[in-house]
């Protein structure tokens, strides 16, 4: 197995549960992945990086039952504070934006009518894929959006959606990750949708226990370069033999390991990017803007922080505003110097929030320049990559088997994508391989 | 708008086979990003533009009805 996140370990216990010999190797000195725990206060934990989960995600449900996680809702009472229109901030009830509801509205139904065009299973298939797979979300948005406040709203809800700016994805992919998400509501909801939950301690505990369970079997500090397959079997980084092998690294990372035989094709297209997320956590000694009647909920115009959301840990012991960064925005901030970063987002926590004291704490996750995610939450996929790479997503190359969130065309970018992609690999392994 | 006209687009917007004259929006399933579509179908079939705040205050095909029919008959298309 390369690679210990959800997808490698999912995959790796069910061999194990089958009687194979695994072994996991992991380049990082952790396990995770993209899910990253981060003690913000004493025994009070926060999510760096995956974080959200609703009702539909059943293989994650399962998961975190097995392994005797509990979960918590995501807290979304109170009023919502929205910096839309130059410096000035609005306070609105719940978490609709001060802008025209119609001109959302025909956005949404334009989203929805494309989402609904897709081919979930096999969005390369989709009928009128070659000219959906040509045209930018952000070409699209500039040929289909006549109204202002529809041009604001558009990157926002794309970057809080998959962590794109409109001009790193195709149309296809945008509408295939929203479908493959759930739909356009499930997929933005917080109760009854995809955030409704969080898990309780945080979503990094899955994978911490998984591989306790393994004890012995998972390996770190062992980044894998090279997977070389003869008659008989295969071998990683000239050491380790097995009768297979699943990569469960993002596309970006499996092409820049060396196959021999090579692959028929790389697994990321020439436009694919890394998902462009940095979560900033800004630590409070309780969620104090409770207190004031306030959700915790932003959205801003102009970045860093285009959203803020409350993930106090549910124990208490601290209080917790994310703040994500995406997009373009996500490039900028990553380049500025650590106190430049921090002053940007507590000037801005500041602006929004000002009856908050300076937070005690900022921590910064840039998943952007992760050397073993390349970005956070998914690949973006570019004009002419679902074209290029989609047919061979989940085509075994001779031993070779692939897992991810990305080779998941069910909730593609989730955890939930990613648990059930282990699933599909182990069971590929084992039809191929009998033991 | 007829209200007859209004349950048709809640029920086209919130995927359900039938929606009652008097039923909430918000409680038969429809959240914010939804109640902007029953918006938008409004607007396209002339219903004029509504604000997110009017239809929250006027959530079922009842009430949004009288809302519309009562701004057109207002020479300002302002509800008395």
């Amino acid at each position: 197995m390369v690679g210990a996140g959800l997808a490698g370990l999912t995959a790796a216990t069910r061999l194990a549960e089958a009687g194979a010999d695994v072994t996991v190797l992991e380049a990082r000195g952790r396990v995770g992945g993209r899910t990253h725990g981060l003690e913000v206060a004493p025994g009070a934990w926060v999510d760096a990086g995956a974080a959200y989960l609703g009702e539909r995600h059943t293989a994650l449900l399962d998961l975190l039952a097995r392994l005797g996680l509990k979960t918590v809702p995501t807290g979304m009472d109170g009023a919502s504070r929205f910096a839309l229109h130059g410096d000035a901030v609005e306070q609105r009830d719940g978490r609709f934006p001060p802008l025209a509801a119609v001109a959302l509205g025909d956005l949404f139904d334009r989203l929805d009518a494309l989402t609904r065009r897709v081919d979930p299973a096999a969005p390369w298939a989709t009928e009128g894929a070659a000219a959906l797979d040509t045209l930018t979300a952000d070409a699209w948005a500039r040929a289909n959006l006549a109204h202002p406040d529809a041009r604001t709203f558009f990157p926002l809800f794309l970057g809080e959606m998959m962590a794109a700016a409109p001009e790193d994805v195709s149309v296809l992919h945008m509408a295939f990750y929203l479908r493959s998400g759930g739909g356009l509501r499930y997929l933005n909801a917080f109760a009854g949708g995809a955030q409704e939950s969080r898990v309780d301690g945080g979503a990094h505990q899955a994978c911490e226990l998984l591989a306790e369970r393994l004890a012995g079997r998972v390996l770190l500090g062992r980044p894998v370069t090279s997977v070389h397959q003869d008659a008989h079997g295969v071998t990683v980084e000239g050491h380790f033999r097995a009768d297979a092998v699943v990569v469960a690294v993002p596309p970006l990372l499996a092409d820049a390991i060396d196959f021999r035989p090579g692959l028929p094709a790389p697994r990321s297209g020439r436009a694919t990017a890394p998902g462009c997320a940095v979560k900033v956590h800004l630590v409070y000694p309780a969620p104090l803007w409770r207190e004031q009647g306030l959700s915790g909920w932003s959205v801003s115009a102009q970045g860093p922080l285009t959203s803020t959301v409350d993930d106090s840990p549910a124990g208490g012991g601290a209080g917790v505003l994310t703040g994500f960064v995406t997009g373009a925005d996500a490039h900028r901030f990553a380049a500025l110097g650590e106190s430049e970063r921090r002053a940007a987002a507590t000037a801005q926590a500041a602006r929004l929030f000002p009856g908050l004291p300076e937070p005690i704490a900022v921590h910064v996750t840039d998943w952007v320049h992760e050397r073993w995610s390349r970005g956070c939450y998914a690949a973006l996929l570019g004009p002419g990559d679902w074209l290029a790479t989609g047919p061979r997503l989940t085509e075994r190359h001779h031993r070779v088997h692939w897992a991810g969130t990305e080779t998941s065309t069910e909730f593609f970018g989730l955890m939930e994508g990613a648990i059930r992609s282990g699933h599909r690999a182990a069971l590929s392994v084992l039809e191929g391989h009998d033991a | 708008m007829t209200i007859d006209e209004l349950t048709l687009i809640y029920a086209e917007v919130l995927e359900a086979p039938g929606i009652a004259p008097d039923e909430d929006f918000f409680a038969a399933g429809g959240d914010s990003l939804l109640a902007t579509r029953v918006l938008s179908a409004v607007y396209r079939a002339g219903g004029g533009e509504l604000t997110f705040e009017d239809f929250v205050a006027h959530p079922t095909p009842a009430a949004l009805s009288t809302l519309l029919i009562g701004r057109q008959a207002s020479p300002l298309g302002v509800a008395p």
